[in-house]
């Protein structure tokens, strides 16, 4: 535990040190202009616009970090060939992928938080007021977060034997094929040849499915989250993510590194 | 390494000029391509369901964007219609469906969509038939929310139909949370058809019923409008009078006044005087923003 914790910690001030975080200074000035703009040529919608942009501009600001750093996560060690003197030292293949994960992950954690900070300044701004009403979009974060998690062990997992350019373009490929999900569901309904359903509904379990995590429209109207969702959706991230992570490990584990 | 002193001069002078001239040369690339850019009212993806799969789930989002894309079509082509043209609204109702495909709980876009499409041309594309379909389509997804009745029922009411109305009134009576009046309403309605009292009682109803300052506003035209027809109505009746008085039809207030019908120039609701035109009729101020259908503004 104690040297994936260091691995976690060294790639944390990694990616703060390449200045990951100014896509804070972005996401507030983002916010802030949209708000006034759409108060400006709209009607009526300043809250759920600011909402609904504030969530999916986290999920994707998270998912740029979560894609490009984590594509280059073991990649670059290996290009700049640190991962030779690192694992000439007692640390062990698995813990290196394991930490630098948690590392990533850290990351995103910070980010996340801190654009949450942003996002509540900005609804208490326009809203004027905080109340129960502001919590489910605490939730909404929530499950942006897990969906950041599963996209990071997914650049990961491709960043053990890819490119960085193909392990983005997979990553964000799943994203997409994820988030058309129930889609592939509703097709699976409306084909005739069994078979073809087979194929759909497999496709549709395969997947990562992105679409789980999001209920920003639904928060943005103040919809309450039901706790067994939150459970659900926790369990799931947890499941997919442990499972794309092994996978990383393996590939990890069996790769030829001379 | 030049020192900070010898660059900063140099490159703050490079950056305003040069941005200076792209400026400039942007205002000429725009004044040549004016012709060829001409906005062109298009929807590349006419289809909801389209639209709604294409989301990948960010739906709200992009409902609030078609919200303002419908909010920003109607203005502008009511806009064109105050400079005196007669524009189409032909977008209007596919952005309207867009939006509410995408989100179906975004309650204002059915309401003040109907509002929108039920404005008579050429302040709107005058089209009830669709608001009916629009507020329709927002009961079934919203079957609690009783205000879309009231919404339909005034649809119907500014249509004309006032059978359609009192039932739509007293349908929306029957829902939880319904304000007694509206069963009232649908009595009037029906017993009377339509007068201005009742009209007024409805766009105050619209006014109370939202926060937005442009909803209020529109309302509030529409109130000023109906005392504008009110005033039309008092001041032709003057008119005719003095007509009757004197065997010559009046040309200005001024003669009103000195017949000791009318005690000052009479004024609209914003505070202008009514324009007594040669041919007799009553105009308001040139841009006027009030809804009035006897005295229109030009």
């Amino acid at each position: 535990m104690g040297r994936i914790g260091a691995i976690a910690l060294n790639t944390f001030r990694e990616t703060v040190r390449e200045r990951v975080l100014y896509n804070l200074i972005v996401f507030a000035l983002l916010l802030i202009g949209t708000a006034i703009l759409f108060g400006q040529i709209s009607i009526g919608v300043q809250t759920l616009i600011l909402i609904n942009l504030g969530l999916t501009a986290i999920t994707f600001f998270g998912l740029a970090i979560a894609i490009f750093i984590g594509i280059g996560l073991v990649y670059k060690e290996m290009d700049k060939r640190t991962l030779y003197a690192l694992l000439s030292k007692p640390v062990r293949r698995y813990e290196f992928i394991l930490g630098k994960f948690a590392g990533l992950g850290l990351t995103l954690l910070v980010n996340v938080a801190l654009m949450t900070v942003g996002f509540y300044a900005a609804l208490f701004y326009i809203r004027g007021a905080s109340g129960p009403e502001n919590f489910p979009s605490l939730v909404a974060i929530y499950f942006i977060f897990l969906q950041l998690l599963l996209a990071t062990a997914l650049a990961l997992l491709f960043s053990c034997f890819s490119s960085p350019v193909l392990s983005a373009a997979f990553t964000f490929g799943l994203f997409i094929a994820g988030s058309f999900s129930t889609d592939l569901l509703a097709l699976s309904k409306a084909v005739q040849a069994p078979w073809l359903e087979g194929v759909m509904r497999a496709l549709y379990y395969a997947l990562p499915n992105f679409r789980n995590f999001n209920i920003s429209t639904g928060v943005a109207h103040g919809h309450g989250v039901p706790g067994v969702l939150v459970l659900h959706n926790t369990l799931y991230a947890l499941l997919y993510t442990g499972l794309v992570v092994a996978a990383a490990v393996l590939i990890f584990q069996n790769r030829n590194l001379k | 390494m030049i020192p900070a002193r010898r660059w900063v001069p140099i490159a703050l002078l490079v950056g305003l000029v040069g941005g200076a001239a792209v400026v400039r040369v942007q205002q000429q690339v725009d004044a040549s391509l004016g012709p060829l850019q001409q906005e062109v009212d298009e929807l590349y993806l006419p289809s909801p369901e389209w639209v709604k799969r294409l989301s990948l789930g960010y739906d709200g989002l992009l409902a609030c964007v078609y919200w303002t894309r419908a909010v920003q079509h109607y203005g502008r082509h009511r806009l064109e219609a105050w400079e005196g043209g007669r524009p189409s609204y032909a977008l209007l109702y596919s952005l309207l469906d867009i939006t509410t495909t995408l989100d179906p709980e975004l309650l204002l876009a059915y309401r003040f969509g109907a509002i929108f499409l039920t404005e008579p041309p050429p302040g709107g594309p005058g089209r009830p038939d669709l608001a009916v379909k629009l507020l329709e389509k927002g009961i079934a997804a919203n079957p609690d929310y009783w205000r879309f009745w009231y919404d339909l029922g005034f649809v119907y009411y500014r249509a004309g139909d006032y059978q359609k109305s009192s039932e739509a009134f007293h349908t929306g009576a029957e829902r939880p949370g319904a304000l007694p009046w509206m069963r009232v309403m649908a009595a009037k309605v029906l017993a009377e058809g339509g007068d201005r009292e009742k009209s007024r009682a409805l766009w105050w109803e619209v006014y109370h019923s939202t926060d937005d300052k442009a909803i209020q506003t529109s309302a509030l035209n529409h109130l000023a409008g109906l005392k504008v027809d009110e005033d039309v109505e008092q001041l032709q009746k003057l008119l005719k009078r003095y007509e009757e008085q004197t065997g010559q039809p009046a040309r200005t207030w001024q003669e009103l006044i000195q017949a000791g019908l009318l005690r000052g120039v009479p004024l609209d609701p914003e505070g202008y005087p009514y324009r007594l035109m040669p041919d007799g009729s009553i105009r308001l101020r040139p841009k006027s923003r009030i809804v009035s259908t006897l005295a229109r503004s030009d």
